[in-house]
């Protein structure tokens, strides 16, 4: 189980790693979204900001209403924040659970496969 | 049926924007009513006795209360886009749903096809133009729609749900217009069997076709308000289009002679005309072109992110997961564009669009059979209680699979040219494409799992650092990606095939 702090790490890379690809700000560039994070198994919560394809704001606990809700292990979003799994995957095993429309779903994942292409 | 309480509403979760009971309903009974509908109205008609169409109609939507309780308790168990690959993994193997999965797909492509054509032809009619521009018609059509995919241009919840109920209520007013303005005695509407046992059991079969897809409702699960949202559409929608439907083959076969509805591609566009003249024939032209905007609309978002999923978990080629600056997997958008235009013209050419429904309404009876043999399956396999949970369960779903495998035979060997004689050609066409989803699971699925596997090993090393050990030995940085357990309320399920 990954701790907070851990989380707080992989987060950190993550915001970088998709502020500085362009590719993906110009892909995301119409994509405004809050985003809800929940631990299954820690119970942790996070959430993150998204204004126009740039991740302005990420913390812990719960800001504002969602667009998305995202639960799985916190180790599953270690992982996938530092790009080292494929969120489809889990997705379509059920360990990964998300709550919001087809489309921010797949926008999701679409920053992981811009990001991480081989992953 | 009967629904448990206390798990619905713990796991109700307050999203920005949500999908309600009304939009939710639309969205199922816009899947399911297409342009090809009307043509499956006169599918039924051609096996029903006398003007009993609207019985077989009113017997399928019965039986279709039965297929909600199923999907019900499904997308209880798996409430997210991708429930018909859990259920259908986890009770009967993973090669074999993604067999039955990548068949099931190809409905999708039949009923673009068979809209752009239906469309087309339609068009063409109405503006007198000659046979062979209704090739491009079609091709205009999907080039439209598949430019508008690929700039991720969407109908809005708002904009689907008028759409939808515009089409229903105008196809119900029209009916009863037609029904009313000639009045005069039904001939035999009660005479569902009169053309012999079996033709009534085929033309029922028939009629599940005008429900088919509602089923669809389902992949929205993730923005549904609640679970119950999704139970609720899946029981109202069906009563919309039974209604619809049933209003339109009673003034169909009131107004319109059997043979000439059977032999065009347009049946509402004759009975816009018999019933309000040219006026009659354009309203029903506007409907049928508003019917393209849901098919194109939730056929290829649904397929094309099917494929795009497919792709990224190394089941098709990674080109398909491909995305244009519009986040749009354009690979996959033009792919179901271009397939659907060729099926569109082949069905022209042939004159053959009651094949699409014979094969359609086998494919649906068949996947409503195993999806009763899934519930039958997992209610050994998981015990978890259900949000939704189909009363009698255990026989209901048992007479489930046998039922709509019954039904599933009766459409397979329907002929589609002359209904008092019977045709291996719909379920060929299907044994065709199952034996092509089979072999490629069989053949190219591995081959495509192992270049992943390889490319993962000699990929880059993992980004995640290494976090010393804590107690109980747990060192998370060395956890191998793939491998982690179950997580949520879902137990893990293997990717690699069985």
């Amino acid at each position: 189980m990954a701790n907070w702090d851990e989380l707080a790490e992989a987060l950190a890379d993550y915001t970088v790693s998709c502020n500085t690809n362009e590719r993906l700000r110009k892909m995301q560039r119409d994509w405004s979204r809050v985003l809800h994070f929940e631990c299954s198994d820690s119970r942790d919560r996070f959430f993150m900001v998204v204004d126009r394809g740039e991740i302005v704001r990420t913390g812990e606990g719960h800001e504002g209403v969602p667009d998305i809700v995202v639960t799985t292990e916190s180790e599953t979003f270690c992982d996938m924040f530092w790009g080292d799994l494929n969120p489809v995957q889990k997705y379509l095993r059920g360990e990964i659970q998300v709550k919001g429309s087809q489309e921010d779903v797949m926008r999701l994942d679409a920053i992981s496969y811009v990001i991480w292409p081989d992953v | 049926m009967r629904a448990a309480d206390a798990p619905e509403e713990s796991r109700a979760v307050v999203l920005r924007r949500s999908v309600g009971t009304a939009t939710a309903t639309a969205t199922s009974a816009g899947l399911a009513f297409a342009a090809i509908d009307y043509l499956g109205v006169v599918s039924v008609a051609t096996y029903a006795g006398g003007a009993s169409a609207w019985l077989a109609i009113a017997i399928g939507g019965a039986l279709v209360f039965l297929v909600s309780g199923i999907f019900s308790e499904l997308n209880g168990l798996y409430p997210t886009a991708a429930g018909i690959r859990l259920y259908l993994g986890r009770a009967i193997g993973n090669r074999t749903a993604l067999t039955v999965t990548f068949t099931y797909m190809t409905t999708v492509v039949l009923v673009i096809a068979a809209d752009a054509f239906l469309i087309g032809a339609a068009v063409r009619h109405v503006l007198g133009e000659p046979p062979a521009l209704a090739y491009l018609w079609i091709f205009v059509l999907l080039g439209i729609a598949t430019g508008a995919n690929l700039l991720g241009i969407r109908l809005a919840g708002g904009v689907q749900t008028v759409v939808t109920y515009t089409v229903l209520a105008s196809t119900v007013v029209l009916s009863l217009v037609a029904i009313l303005h000639v009045g005069g005695a039904f001939q035999q509407p009660l005479d569902l069997f009169g053309k012999g046992g079996f033709d009534g059991v085929q033309a029922i079969a028939f009629a599940l076709f005008l429900y088919a897809a509602f089923e669809w409702v389902t992949t929205t699960a993730e923005e549904a308000r609640r679970p119950q949202v999704i139970t609720r559409a899946l029981f109202i929608a069906p009563v919309l289009i039974w209604i619809a439907g049933s209003l339109f083959a009673l003034a169909l076969s009131h107004l319109v002679s059997a043979g000439a509805a059977h032999g065009s591609a347009y049946p509402q566009l004759l009975l816009g005309k018999a019933a309000l003249g040219t006026v009659g024939e354009i309203w029903m032209l506007a409907v049928t072109v508003l019917t393209a905007l849901n098919t194109f609309n939730g056929g290829f978002l649904v397929a094309s992110r099917f494929l795009y999923a497919a792709a990224r978990e190394n089941n098709l080629p990674r080109p398909f997961a491909r995305l244009n600056i519009r986040a749009v997997p354009w690979l996959a958008v033009v792919t179901l564009g271009a397939l659907s235009a060729i099926v569109a013209a082949i069905v022209f050419a042939t004159h053959q669009w009651l094949l699409l429904v014979a094969v359609g309404a086998t494919i649906e009876a068949g996947i409503y059979s195993i999806a009763a043999l899934c519930v039958l399956i997992l209610r050994r396999r998981e015990t978890r209680q259900r949000p939704f949970a189909l009363a009698f369960g255990k026989p209901l779903a048992a007479f489930g699979v046998v039922l709509f495998a019954v039904l599933a035979v009766a459409t397979g060997f329907a002929n589609p040219k002359d209904a008092h004689q019977l045709s291996v050609l719909p379920v060929a066409v299907i044994a065709v494409l199952a034996a092509i989803s089979a072999a490629y699971v069989r053949i190219v699925v591995p081959r495509l799992q192992a270049a992943a596997k390889a490319r993962a090993a000699a990929g880059r090393p993992k980004r995640r650092p290494t976090r010393p050990v804590v107690s109980g030995g747990d060192i998370a940085g060395e956890a191998e990606a793939g491998e982690a357990g179950a997580g949520g309320p879902l137990p893990a399920m293997p990717l690699t095939p069985d």
